[in-house]
């Protein structure tokens, strides 16, 4: 498959997206209101059922939106709320880039070489289906409570997604690209790097959305080791608080809209022309 | 990539490790973790780390809080806090296990629970049973009292429902009629009264006298290479522990600065806990003593929790701890408005 080609399958399937997104703007004036405003209506009636909810239920111990969002300036005000996502990003950030570093080429090596799969895969299935928090006594024994140790958990939550992933997309690959490149004479190394590596991308970044997921999931998981900051920290201290159910939401809310944040993020990687070189040959 | 790592590496440093802080003062001197958990039981290390500081701008030992027995426990066994408060039994049961654990003094004496729901028709031990009751742990002493308390009414531990919770969660979990009852340290007992939904059907002091939920203990590596130390942490705690029962004004002090500095607790919930009444909780004659421990080893062992196989002179070294009445307060007078 030539360059001209793949740009040309690229073009047609962005005009094709555009041509979508166009039909569903009624008049067709190019701002989509409707669809900004749906996620922002289901959002306040969310936050309406939730309020209706606490206030008929009596319960003065879960919070309503209004509790939260205060319990959110009070963190603001104490300097707490930065510190505590930029501890938990520090933690997720080194986890999931130390399991990208380890996942992506293991996972690649595996897909590509079947008696490496045959040798590794069994433990690689062992492993995976293991919680974070059954690791919990073990990142402590290894690392104490140090940052490393939940920088560990979020390493082994992100690393088998990834390592999967990988796997599964070089053997997915068509195999067309291989023996042309092969005609050409690349060597190992090349062809790993300038065509396995390439046409996996579009997996391999998928891999890594999910895995991302992963990682920012289990940050409460891995903040109830004694570490001192940290979103998943915040949590778990508002419980020893007594009544400090709101710091509790406020720090779910947190995580939800940084785990969106950085979904967002990982999406636009998607954009970059060595994705959609992968996403156009798989057109 | 690299720039978003080196980025919030050096953020985290900043805002959340202090490493570009200046340090002050103890440079060169031994110093070592301590675990402790947000209970009153535990009180005299973070009073003993805040009037350090207070006095001399150090303090010997870092505090290191948990959220939970196992991590507090886990730490302590990987060598990370080599002084911990644990729960009596747990350090008992630790040293029949052959880990390398000594007690060398108590962390307060009193200061447990149990609680009902205020609408509930348990009035009576008796009443338990068939119900369930939530206990911090597999070795908490709250779990012997309850067996204590049973079987001089000629009942089991098999008469009622033993789960175990960590005590933050155990006031919601009465207030949602999740459990029956409660028991564990103080203050999570009280918040169940200070909210309004909660009633004590016994308090320790008034059924087990002189009651041993925590201790302060050290790893015999810490009492081989670091003796001095040692003498120095338990001079410390006894003296925080004397301080604290000298006056109510201190407990009122102990109960701000504790509770915004190291609980990050409602500072009304620990005055009330401290103070309501001022004998539930108490911190003075804590020197370790023989029929104490004998008493919880037999309890613990008929009640299934400990082996039996670890002594009093095993695990505990009262070498360390002075005679109550030798202890001296802390001379700590905070300004008050």
């Amino acid at each position: 498959m030539n360059a001209t080609t793949t740009e040309t399958m690229a073009e047609e399937r962005g005009r094709e997206a555009a041509r979508g997104a166009a039909r569903s703007v009624k008049g067709g004036k190019g701002v989509d209101w409707l669809g900004l405003a749906l996620p922002w209506g289901v959002g306040a009636l969310f936050l309406l059922g939730w309020d209706l909810s606490v206030r008929f239920s009596g319960s003065d111990l879960f919070p309503k939106p209004i509790d939260v969002a205060r319990g959110i300036v009070e963190l603001i005000r104490h300097g707490l709320l930065l510190k505590y996502v930029v501890a938990s990003l520090f933690r997720v950030s080194w986890g999931f880039a130390l399991a990208t570093m380890v996942g992506v080429p293991f996972g690649l090596l595996l897909g590509w070489y079947g008696r490496a799969s045959q040798a590794f895969n069994p433990l690689i299935q062992i492993f995976r289906p293991i919680s974070p928090i059954a690791w919990i006594p073990v990142a402590i024994l290894w690392f104490g409570v140090s940052d490393a140790a939940p920088v560990f958990l979020i390493f082994l939550a992100s690393v088998f997604p990834i390592t999967v992933s990988s796997m599964a997309a070089v053997r997915t690959m068509q195999p067309v690209y291989v023996r042309a490149a092969q005609n050409f004479g690349l060597s190992e190394w090349e062809l790993f790097r300038q065509v396995i590596f390439r046409a996996c991308l579009p997996q391999i970044i998928t891999g890594l959305r999910i895995a991302l997921g992963i990682a920012w999931l289990v940050v409460v998981a891995a903040e109830m080791i004694a570490v001192n900051s940290g979103l998943g920290y915040l949590i778990i201290d508002a419980r020893n608080a007594g009544k400090r159910y709101d710091l509790v939401v406020a720090g779910m809310l947190m995580i939800g809209l940084i785990g969106l944040g950085l979904d967002f993020l990982v999406r636009k990687l998607e954009n970059f022309d060595e994705v959609r070189w992968g996403y156009a040959n798989k057109a | 990539m690299i720039v978003w790592l080196v980025g919030i590496t050096v953020l985290h440093g900043w805002m959340n490790l202090h490493l570009f802080a200046h340090e002050t003062g103890g440079k060169g001197q031994y110093r070592f973790r301590i675990g402790f958990l947000p209970v009153t039981c535990h009180l005299t290390c973070p009073v003993t780390d805040f009037i350090n500081k207070q006095q001399t701008g150090t303090s010997m030992f870092d505090p290191v809080r948990f959220n939970g027995w196992p991590e507090l426990k886990e730490a302590y066994l990987s060598g990370y806090t080599p002084a911990t408060f644990i729960l009596a039994p747990m350090a008992i049961a630790l040293r029949e296990q052959g880990v390398r654990i000594k007690i060398v003094y108590l962390g307060h004496r009193d200061g447990s629970a149990l609680m009902v729901r205020k609408d509930s028709g348990i009035h009576r031990i008796e009443d338990l049973r068939g119900k369930t009751i939530a206990v911090p742990g597999r070795y908490a002493n709250q779990r012997l009292i309850i067996y204590r308390e049973l079987t001089a009414r000629g009942m089991s531990l098999d008469d009622v429902n033993i789960v175990e919770m960590p005590p933050p969660d155990m006031p919601t979990a009465l207030y949602s009629r999740a459990v029956d009852a409660v028991t564990s340290g103080e203050p999570f007992m009280g918040q169940t009264e200070l909210d309004g939904y909660g009633r004590c059907l016994y308090q320790a002091k008034d059924v087990w006298p002189g009651f041993i939920s925590c201790v302060l203990a050290v790893s015999e590596d810490m009492i081989r290479d670091h003796r001095p130390q040692v003498q120095e942490l338990v001079n410390g705690i006894a003296a925080s522990g004397k301080w604290l029962d000298e006056s109510m004004d201190h407990r009122m002090d102990a109960a701000k600065f504790v509770s915004t500095l190291y609980y990050n607790q409602n500072p009304r919930l620990l005055s009330y806990v401290l103070s309501k009444p001022p004998d539930r909780v108490k911190y003075t004659n804590l020197k370790p003593q023989r029929a104490n421990f004998e008493e919880i080893e037999m309890l613990g062992k008929a009640a299934g929790m400990l082996k039996g196989t670890a002594h009093f002179d095993d695990y505990v070294d009262t070498s360390f701890a002075p005679d109550d009445d030798k202890v001296v307060a802390q001379t700590y007078e905070p300004k008050r408005q």
